[in-house]
């Protein structure tokens, strides 16, 4: 790890004077900070200490719950109001990583998680998303965990989250403290982004901004809705496929539906199409089968990963069949 | 302790970045190792920090390197071996201590930024020569065999039985997925925590 | 020594004799010594496959302050055992060559004061190579194969066998993968001594090797390896990251403490390699095995070659009149494997075990009931020997109850509930029962409190206290007055912990020490009582804190009295013991036999376990929950091989990828159901006066085997590519 210069800030203004253009980097849960500077990936000058200097409130309105930046992902899932009236988030988190690292892992760290791409992780070999034009050894190499849809030329690398797939399916929205102290709220869709020709930018946050809360509107998700995460083992391994399915039903007729992936693309992937598809449809294993095959029909397999592609669109129609029977 | 630590910089030097590699990806032959990143920057010379931190209800003041993680500290620096090293990276859970009473990585803690805060280690578990009964059940259950994850699946377990995740034997093992076991003693310890929670 | 728990807790002999260390964190493993003025090193490796190193690129590094040395092949000490013509003796010549084999190899180790600036000192250190072709791919080239082992019968007479099967099975390559990283703490001392703590599976091979490599006597290296966080065969060798240490402190004056990194397990401690089977099977129609063609082929380095006996569990487990073996190595740029749990055996019984259920469903015929009609539990077949004990049948039988074979569905994907299909599954384990010399000594003091002393490791496998329950059985000494010391070179030579040898090893040589003390105390007591002159060990008792005759109670004399009359200090023996002529009379062997019950999910591909029950034929259990938790052990070590375990290369740049705890998945908790484990229990009167025939082998041979019939069953799939991860069930 390269030495740094430790500040700890108390407030979001010091947090923000003391940010230096890619020079510094922040630090909350540490749990993927910490491990991407002992790996050389990530090597600031200065590491700004912000587990006082945000928020680490829940609050809940009948609008909606903000959940504030410093929340940390145990808190969340074991949160009442959450696990009332926003389960699918619950659920995502809880398939996530460990006890240990949900106790650590901040909201707005885990917007920011970076790839598991191996070749992101081994600085001996070319990635573009690491080191910009460099190359993309995922292509032509191991890319059995690599992205099916909204790939580039130069980056075919998955964004690792199971909780921004729960967010990415519920609306959320992140709000923003720039450099310059102004507040911006940036729609979970536009938050990040796909590789296209700049793969070293995963999302859209302005440099030396600060994350300081989650908002979530109010919904009717809470009834129907399921978590699906299939990996290679049972817990601690990120996912081959994950769905975030929920439905908003009437009867048997789905009024509003909600489905997002992870493991298949660059960033939290909607499935609006198979959405749109879904809504005044019966809930039927014909209709989920048909949602579940407008969602694959843009996706494209490497060569180790053309599995996801039935793994997605069975993990779609079992995500959707869960929403209502489990 | 809380209070903002600035430490100018005492000295500062350049180091000549390397060339940038204008291969595409091919295979790095007579290469330079590749990432070369990290030698392109400004960097400053390490910084210490004089830090107080409560571990076991004892403090301990010491000067740490900024990049020191609690892990290392426990280790390395004051010699409290018990907690274990197994990746350094968060995939194994060997490292598991309880930071104000919740179950964390100790690999993936910086210690600079502990001050203010209560460790717990597996050496602070046991009340004097009494064991902690999650000691107690890992004995009786035979909970463990090379021992070496151990004390972090005890640290962890006794978490999981305050966190109240005991009620099955899915729940459990889900629980306590974070701490890897190569011997793979998790009959024992699954009854371990069964016994504790109970109890 | 001294951090084995003195026995003094009322329930110790329910408990491991180093349990309370183990759950305290008080147990010292390799890198835990406090060394005064220790400094810390860190490898740095090759980002090349092939290659000379042509400018190594130290200065940034060694500007960093705190920085010590940066030893390399530019600047390391003389080693007589490595310069000249010894370079292979002793594999991989750290630091001896400007040559790279694989991508990883250690080409400089960083010394500095602190962990933190040696790191980042290190990921400055670079070189710069000349560019060679370099081969990753296990498959790219033609490999002749060679006969293995001694042809039997005729190849010919089985060809035109009513029942044919012909299949091929590849399994990755897997990592031991223990808890603790590999370690050494290495510091010269006065007289060209070197005292190491280190973690390995052999104090004494330690000794021995390293004194080959710096050209002095062994008795001048002391290894210390109390406390070892698992191994499974990795550390059955010395690995250059030890010389590396050595090398450093000598080059230094100073102890050097060298951790390797998770990464670096995955290149510089060995693994299991790659391999390749082909299985071709003859049988009549009433399920008489006529003949196996069995071939194989593994992984090596280019430095060093290694094979994997894979075949050999196919010349042994079955009555087969017509066999052939064959085998090949596959040099690539890797660095070399090692044994890993159940080495050998554990790949071909995925490819006999697999092959024989295959074989079943051919003969529309249970594949448990072809099982007893093949094995060959009288003689081994291999040598023509009688086995001295093999309940490999009685395993089959008992294990088949457990499971409740009977619902078994014998047609394929017939068993569903809802989205998942429900299959059985059962394969059979075998493993040689090997026994080495071993010496002991036992000391006892007038409190009656006795030690017993071998230099052997505890990698986890409960030896120490296995020790402890044969010296309370072998001297009636109550187990909470028995101390045990293990794990040092100082202590009576002992094997490497390894071929599931170890107990058998050391118990007997246990049970010798103990009738060495009885004979050595009769000698005393027969001053006092004449009755002690002629009588034969197995009659004294050592009971009630004296020394008595058994059915003779007036011969009773405490120790309080013998050591006063005698003016004894403490009794110390010490006692020897080996295989001997059992062997020229017998084959000896541990058996088990694996059922398992597997959920398919029919739609994302799934696998859950539900039920895996192993019914063990290990001789006499000495430890019965330490030799449970071995079996269950191996059994999720099992779930790991054939589900999840595979550590893949990037061809392209000849690189491991993905080698982390991240990358390479075993079995967490969650993976693995409440394993079901029992035992025969019958002692193998042969091997050793013990009983025991190891246990921590055979555990995991032939799971996988298991569970891949297991999701036959459940779905008519016939996976024959290691590990079965969901994706290969859906593309299949």
């Amino acid at each position: 790890m390269k030495p740094f210069q430790y500040i700890k800030a108390t407030d979001t203004a010091t947090a923000l004077f003391s940010a230096k253009k890619q020079k510094s980097h922040y630090v909350a849960g540490g749990t993927n900070q910490v491990d991407l500077m002992k790996d050389n990936i990530n090597y600031p000058d200065t590491l700004i200490d912000i587990t006082t200097a945000i928020s680490k409130d829940i609050t809940a309105t009948d609008k909606g719950i903000i959940i504030g930046a410093m929340v940390r992902n145990s808190t969340i899932a074991n949160d009442k109001t959450v696990k009332d009236n926003y389960p699918l988030l619950a659920k995502a988190i809880l398939a996530g990583a460990t006890p240990q690292i949900r106790n650590m892992a901040s909201t707005g760290g885990n917007l920011l998680q970076r790839t598991r791409c191996p070749y992101f992780f081994d600085t001996a070999l070319p990635c573009n998303k690491r080191k910009p034009g460099s190359g993309c050894s995922a292509i032509k190499g191991d890319n059995r965990m690599a992205a099916i849809i909204g790939t580039s030329a130069e980056c075919i690398a998955v964004h690792p989250s199971d909780m921004c797939i729960a967010l990415a399916a519920l609306d959320a929205t992140v709000q923003v403290t720039t450099k310059d102290g102004s507040k911006q709220s940036i729609l979970f869709k536009d938050f990040h982004r796909l590789p296209g020709t700049t793969p070293n930018l995963d999302n859209n946050l302005p440099e030396n901004a600060l994350i300081t809360g989650i908002k979530i509107p109010v919904n009717n998700f809470y009834k129907n809705f399921s978590y699906l995460k299939l990996r290679d083992r049972d817990s601690y391994a990120f996912a081959l496929i994950s769905v975030a399915a929920a439905l908003d039903m009437n009867d048997e007729t789905i009024k509003d539906a909600r489905l997002a992936s992870g493991g298949v693309a660059h960033k939290p992937w909607r499935w609006y199409e198979a959405e749109a598809f879904l809504k005044g449809k019966k809930a039927t294993q014909a209709n989920f089968a048909q949602a579940a095959s407008i969602a694959t029909k843009g996706t494209k397999g490497f060569e180790h990963n053309a599995f996801k592609i039935p793994m997605l669109k069975a993990a779609i129609e079992v995500a959707l069949t869960n929403c209502i029977t489990v | 302790m809380d209070k903002q630590i600035t430490i100018s910089f005492s000295r500062r030097w350049f180091l000549k970045g390397t060339s940038a590699l204008t291969a595409l990806a091919l295979i790095p032959r007579s290469v330079k190792a590749f990432f070369g990143d990290i030698r392109d920057q400004v960097f400053s010379r390490k910084q210490t920090i004089p830090i107080t931190i409560n571990i076991n209800k004892k403090e301990y003041a010491v000067v740490a390197d900024s990049r020191t993680t609690l892990l290392d500290l426990l280790r390395e620096n004051l010699h409290l071996t018990g907690t274990k090293k197994g990746c350094d990276h968060g995939q194994c859970g060997a490292c598991t201590v309880h930071i104000d009473g919740q179950r964390m990585l100790s690999c993936l803690t910086l210690a600079a930024m502990l001050p203010g805060k209560n460790v717990t280690t597996i050496e602070g578990l046991a009340d004097g020569d009494e064991l902690h009964p999650m000691q107690e059940a890992f004995l009786e259950c035979d909970g463990f065999q090379c021992g070496y994850c151990t004390p972090g699946q005890i640290m962890s377990a006794v978490a999981c039985v305050n966190e109240g995740h005991t009620n099955s034997v899915e729940e459990i093992k889900e629980f306590m997925s974070g701490n890897l076991c190569r011997c793979a003693a998790y009959n024992g310890i699954t009854e371990a925590i069964q016994k504790v929670a109970k109890q | 020594m001294c951090f084995f728990d003195e026995p003094t807790t009322a329930d110790s002999p329910k408990a491991r004799v180093e349990g309370i260390a183990k759950v305290t964190g008080k147990g010292k493993y390799a890198a835990e010594y406090d060394v005064a003025g220790v400094v810390h090193g860190v490898l740095v490796g090759s980002t090349v496959a092939a290659g000379t190193i042509i400018k190594m690129h130290t200065e940034e590094a060694k500007a960093i302050p705190g920085v010590i040395d940066i030893l390399s092949h530019l600047n390391r000490p003389e080693v007589p055992g490595l310069s000249g013509d010894n370079k292979t003796k002793f594999g991989l010549p750290i630091f001896y060559t400007d040559k790279i084999f694989f991508s990883g190899q250690p080409i400089a180790l960083v010394v500095a004061e602190t962990l933190e600036d040696a790191f980042y000192a290190a990921s400055l250190v670079y070189a710069d190579y000349t560019a060679e072709d370099f081969n990753t791919d296990f498959n790219k080239n033609k490999i002749d194969l060679k006969a293995d082992g001694k042809e039997r019968g005729s190849f010919a007479a089985w060809q035109n066998a009513a029942i044919q099967l012909e299949s091929e099975y590849t399994i990755q390559n897997e990592m031991h993968s223990p808890m603790e990283m590999h370690a050494t703490i290495a510091e010269w001392t006065a007289g060209d001594k070197l005292n190491l703590y280190d973690k390995n599976q052999g104090v004494n091979g330690v000794q021995r090797f390293v004194g080959g490599v710096f050209g002095i006597p062994p008795e001048n290296i002391h290894v210390s390896s109390e406390f070892v966080g698992g191994a499974f065969g990795s550390g059955l060798r010395v690995w250059p990251h030890t010389l590396a240490a050595a090398m450093a402190a000598k080059q230094l004056n100073k102890p050097v403490k060298v951790v390797l990194t998770r990464p670096q397990m995955f290149v510089m401690v060995g693994y299991r390699p790659q391999s390749w089977q082909h299985v071709k099977i003859g049988a009549d129609k009433n399920g008489n095995v006529l003949g196996i063609h069995h071939q194989a082929k593994n992984t090596t380095s280019l430095y060093e070659n290694f094979k994997d006996n894979i075949t050999g569990i196919t010349r042994k487990i079955y009555k087969v009149e017509n066999l052939k073996t064959e085998s090949a190595i596959v040099p690539l740029n890797m660095s070399t494997p090692i044994y890993m749990r159940g080495p050998g055996d554990c790949t071909g019984a995925f490819g006999i075990e697999s092959a024989m259920d295959e074989l079943s469903y051919k003969l529309n015929m249970d594949p448990k009931e072809l099982r007893l009609k093949n094995t060959s539990v009288i003689n081994d077949p291999d040598s023509g020997m009688p086995w001295s004990t093999n309940f490999l049948n009685e395993c089959i039988t008992q294990g088949a109850e457990k499971i409740g074979w009977e619902n078994r569905n014998p047609v394929p994907g017939k068993k569903i509930e809802g989205d998942w299909q429900i299959g059985y599954g059962m394969a059979l384990g075998f493993w040689n029962s090997g026994r080495q010399r071993t010496s002991t000594a036992i000391q006892l003091e007038k409190t009656g409190k006795l030690t017993v002393q071998c230099a052997i490791t505890d990698i986890g496998t409960g030896t120490g206290t296995g020790m402890r329950n044969i010296a309370a059985k072998n001297t009636g000494i109550a187990s909470e007055k028995i101390k045990i010391e293990l794990g040092d070179s100082d202590l009576p030579k002992a094997p490497s912990e390894g071929g599931s040898t170890g107990l058998a090893s050391v118990g007997g040589a246990v049970v010798a020490a103990c009738e060495a003390l009885k004979i050595k105390l009769a000698t005393y007591a027969a001053n006092q009582n004449a009755n002690y002159k002629t009588i034969k060990p197995e009659n004294i008792t050592l009971e009630n804190n004296g020394i008595g005759i058994k059915n003779d109670s007036t011969a009773f004399i405490s120790f309080d009295e013998l050591w006063t009359k005698n003016n004894l200090d403490t009794v110390k023996v010490e006692a020897t013991s080996g295989p001997g002529d059992e062997r020229k009379n017998f084959a000896f062997c541990s058996v088990i036999a694996h059922y398992c019950i597997v959920q398919v999910h029919s739609k994302t591909g799934k696998i859950k376990m539900q039920r895996m029950v192993s019914v063990a034929d290990g001789g006499t259990i000495v430890n019965e929950k330490a030799a449970a938790n071995q079996v269950i052990g191996a059994n999720i070590g099992g779930i790991g091989m054939a589900l999840m375990e595979e550590q893949l290369a990037d061809n392209n740049f000849g690189r491991l990828v993905a080698n982390d705890f991240a990358g390479y998945h075993f079995a967490t908790n969650a993976d693995a159901p409440m394993i079901e484990v029992s035992f025969i229990g019958k002692a193998d009167p042969n091997i050793s006066a013990v009983g025991s025939k190891g246990l921590g082998e055979v555990g995991l041979i032939g799971c996988a085997a298991a569970i891949t019939n297991a999701i036959y069953n459940a779905t008519g799939k016939r996976m024959r590519d290691l590990p079965v991860t969901p994706d290969k069930v859906i593309m299949s």
